[in-house]
This record gives C-alpha cells, sequence and structure tokens, in this order.
C-alpha cells in the first residue's frame, strides 16, 4: 500500500468516526442557556457607597408604601411594622426582599434549576426541569418559599408561593401573607444588565396585584461572594433606639 | 447640645446638609442625624472588618488634648469591597479625617459618609 493510500483510508476512518459521533443532550441544553455568570448588584442599590445607606426607591421601601394597594387587612399588618421599624433588625434580606436589595449575588443556570446566591447564604432554588409546586400538604411557608420557573426564549419566568411573611425575617419586608403568590421574569437586555420585574398577587393584604420593576448590574469589582457570619453585631436597642455597642477588647 | 459642645472643643466641624435616605439594611438608621454631616480628625484605633458591618474606632483629640474613641459604623466588608476597599485599606495609627451622620443621641459615634487621608486622598467610595 503506497504512502497515499495510506493516507486516505485514515483520513476516511476519521470522518467516518467523526460522522457517527452523537452530540451530548446535556452539553446542549447547556449551551441553549444564557450567560448570567458574575456578581450582580440590584440597580438602585448599586451606589450605596460605603455608608450602606441604600437610597434605592426614593422615600419609599418596595412595597411598603402606605399608599400602596392594600386592603383593611393589610393596612392593619403595615401600620405596627412601620411603628417598629426603627428598633428591628434583620437576620438577612429574605424572598422577596433579597431580589430587591443591594446585596451582592449569584445567579447559577443549569437547565434543571437556577440558583439564586446572595452574600449572605441566602439560596433560592429556582426548578425549571417543569416539576409543579408541591401540594399543599406537603409543603408549607419558609422565608425563601417555593419557586417553579420555565424559560420563555431568554427569559426566566419564576413562580414562587409559601412565602413566610417577609417582614418577620426582615423588618423592612412587607406584611404579605403566607397565601401571597410572586410571579418574576429575568432577563439578560444588555451585556452587563439584567431587567425583570417582581408582580405579588395577595388577596388578604393587597387589592390587586403590585409590581415592582428590578435591574441587575454587574458588578466589575466584585469578583466572587464571599460568605461570613454576623459575628460582629454591635447594634443594640437601648431606650427604643439603636446604639453602637463598644467595640469588644 | 452635649454633642455641640464637645465637637466644638476638638477638631471638629459641622455641616448641615439636607435630608438623604431613609433605607439601611441590617437595621434602621434612623439613629442617625442623617442631615447632618461632622468631620472627625483622628487617629485609626482600630478597623473591623466584619459582618453586619464595619466600624472605624477613632481616636479624636480636643484642644486640650482629651482623647476620645469614636465608634464609626460603615457598611458590610462587601459592600465596602464594591467601593474599593479592602482588609487593610485602613492601619491602626493612620491619621485620617472622617465624614459621618452623628448619632443623634449625642454618643461618640456614627455612620461613615466619607474617609480621607492625612495627604488629602479619599478612600474609595467607588461605586458612587
Amino acid at each position: 500500500m503506497t504512502k497515499k493510500r495510506t493516507a486516505g483510508l485514515l483520513l476516511a476512518i476519521l470522518v467516518v468516526a467523526g460522522c457517527g459521533k452523537s452530540v451530548d443532550p446535556r452539553a446542549e441544553s447547556f449551551a441553549r442557556l444564557p450567560d448570567w455568570r458574575g456578581v450582580w448588584i440590584e440597580e438602585r442599590g448599586f451606589h450605596n457607597g460605603i455608608s450602606g445607606i441604600p437610597d434605592f426607591f426614593g422615600k419609599t421601601r418596595p412595597f411598603l408604601d402606605p399608599e400602596g394597594p392594600w386592603t383593611d387587612s393589610g393596612r392593619e399588618r403595615l401600620a405596627p411594622l412601620l411603628a417598629s421599624f426603627g428598633t428591628r433588625k434583620a437576620q438577612g434580606w429574605g424572598y422577596p426582599m433579597m431580589m430587591l436589595s443591594p446585596a451582592p449575588l449569584q445567579f447559577l443556570v443549569t437547565p434543571d434549576e437556577t440558583l439564586i446566591v446572595n452574600i449572605y447564604q441566602e439560596v433560592r432554588h429556582i426548578y425549571t426541569d417543569g416539576r409543579e409546586h408541591p401540594s399543599e400538604q406537603d409543603r408549607w411557608a419558609t422565608t425563601w418559599g417555593d419557586s417553579i420557573g420555565h424559560w420563555e426564549g431568554d427569559t426566566l419566568v419564576i413562580d414562587t408561593l409559601a412565602v413566610r411573611e417577609p417582614s418577620k425575617f426582615f423588618q423592612a419586608g412587607p406584611p404579605f401573607s403566607e397565601q401571597a403568590r410572586y410571579s418574576e421574569r429575568l432577563r439578560l437586555t444588555a451585556p452587563g444588565r439584567i431587567e425583570g420585574q417582581i408582580t405579588v398577587e395577595d388577596p388578604q393584604t393587597l387589592t390587586k396585584s403590585w409590581t415592582y420593576k428590578i435591574a441587575y448590574l454587574r458588578t466589575p469589582n466584585i469578583d466572587r461572594l464571599v460568605q461570613d457570619t454576623f459575628d460582629n453585631d454591635r447594634s443594640e436597642v437601648e431606650n427604643g433606639a439603636f446604639i453602637i455597642a463598644p467595640a469588644k477588647p | 447640645m452635649r454633642l455641640l459642645l464637645r465637637l466644638r472643643s476638638a477638631l471638629v466641624c459641622l455641616v448641615l446638609l439636607s435630608a438623604v435616605s431613609t433605607a439601611s439594611a441590617h437595621h434602621s438608621p434612623a439613629m442617625f442625624d442623617m442631615s447632618r454631616r461632622v468631620l472627625l480628625k483622628g487617629n485609626v484605633r482600630e478597623f473591623q472588618w466584619t459582618n453586619p458591618h464595619s466600624y472605624i474606632q477613632l481616636l479624636v483629640r480636643d484642644e486640650a488634648g482629651n482623647e476620645t474613641e469614636w465608634n464609626l459604623e460603615m457598611a458590610a466588608p462587601n459592600y465596602l469591597y464594591n467601593n474599593g476597599w479592602r482588609p487593610g485599606t485602613l492601619k491602626n495609627g493612620d491619621n485620617v479625617v472622617v465624614t459621618i451622620a452623628p448619632l443623634k443621641s449625642g454618643a461618640d459615634g456614627g455612620l461613615v459618609v466619607e474617609v480621607t487621608m492625612a495627604d488629602g486622598r479619599k478612600l474609595g467610595n467607588a461605586s458612587k
């Protein structure tokens, strides 16, 4: 066999082998997902500065506007919450506040679920594998609720329920009931920018649905989430107001 | 009033500014007078890079030579990091000028708004 014929035979074998190679469907399903890598901060909290004081919704906090579409029951729940606001501390953000806060977030997008993680070890599991919410008998209210989702093109659509009253975890969370249902839409609209909205329906506290627009900016200043505990909480209440406790020796 | 007298005798000046935000994260900012700004010049005794807040322990000396330690609250480390700060940004003994929103109670403390090193270099508010 000449060298030329041998080379031709080898080439033919390689071509046949290549044609027979199947594409991994798992890899294909990953390839269809949008690229949401990086660390993100909600736009209105991005520019907080070193004080940590967000000014992200003007003079009213999200879903706490007294002029919002509250039912009588909703207003009754809102009043004591606002009255105690100055002497209660957050345990974290909880849902929906972690999506409206300046706390950096990471989106881990996979075909089966999207994980949303913030710097306070708070994690949302958004199942996108077609499963339904657990039945009423099999679920209970939690701080982050139960979420399922699906992709409409490049938009992640999330349905969340069974959320414990948000104000219990975060002092400035809204007083929605555990019957509230939350709908979110998130989409990468430009490099480094995810836009979306959260809509809440809660017949117990709201006369109609209530929607907040949101946008996240990919921050170039943080390359990873660094988790830590509250190991130096010096905020103490004294005579009905917070003080800064002395530094530990 | 007690605070005003103390500040007058120390290396401090008061600046009145308009009200700012209504919001905070770990706790309400109602404890701080966000309508006022106080400039403190002193030396860093300790920089606490901690959750849920970071703190600067600042030693401020008045004209009579009496030294007072101020408790100055800042955002949590991740927020500072986003503004260009690092755990070693301030070192013990650093001479700084700190702009704060003072505690309404009159105690020696407040919320850090801006930090300037002795050489005039402003420390990051990169996200601003």
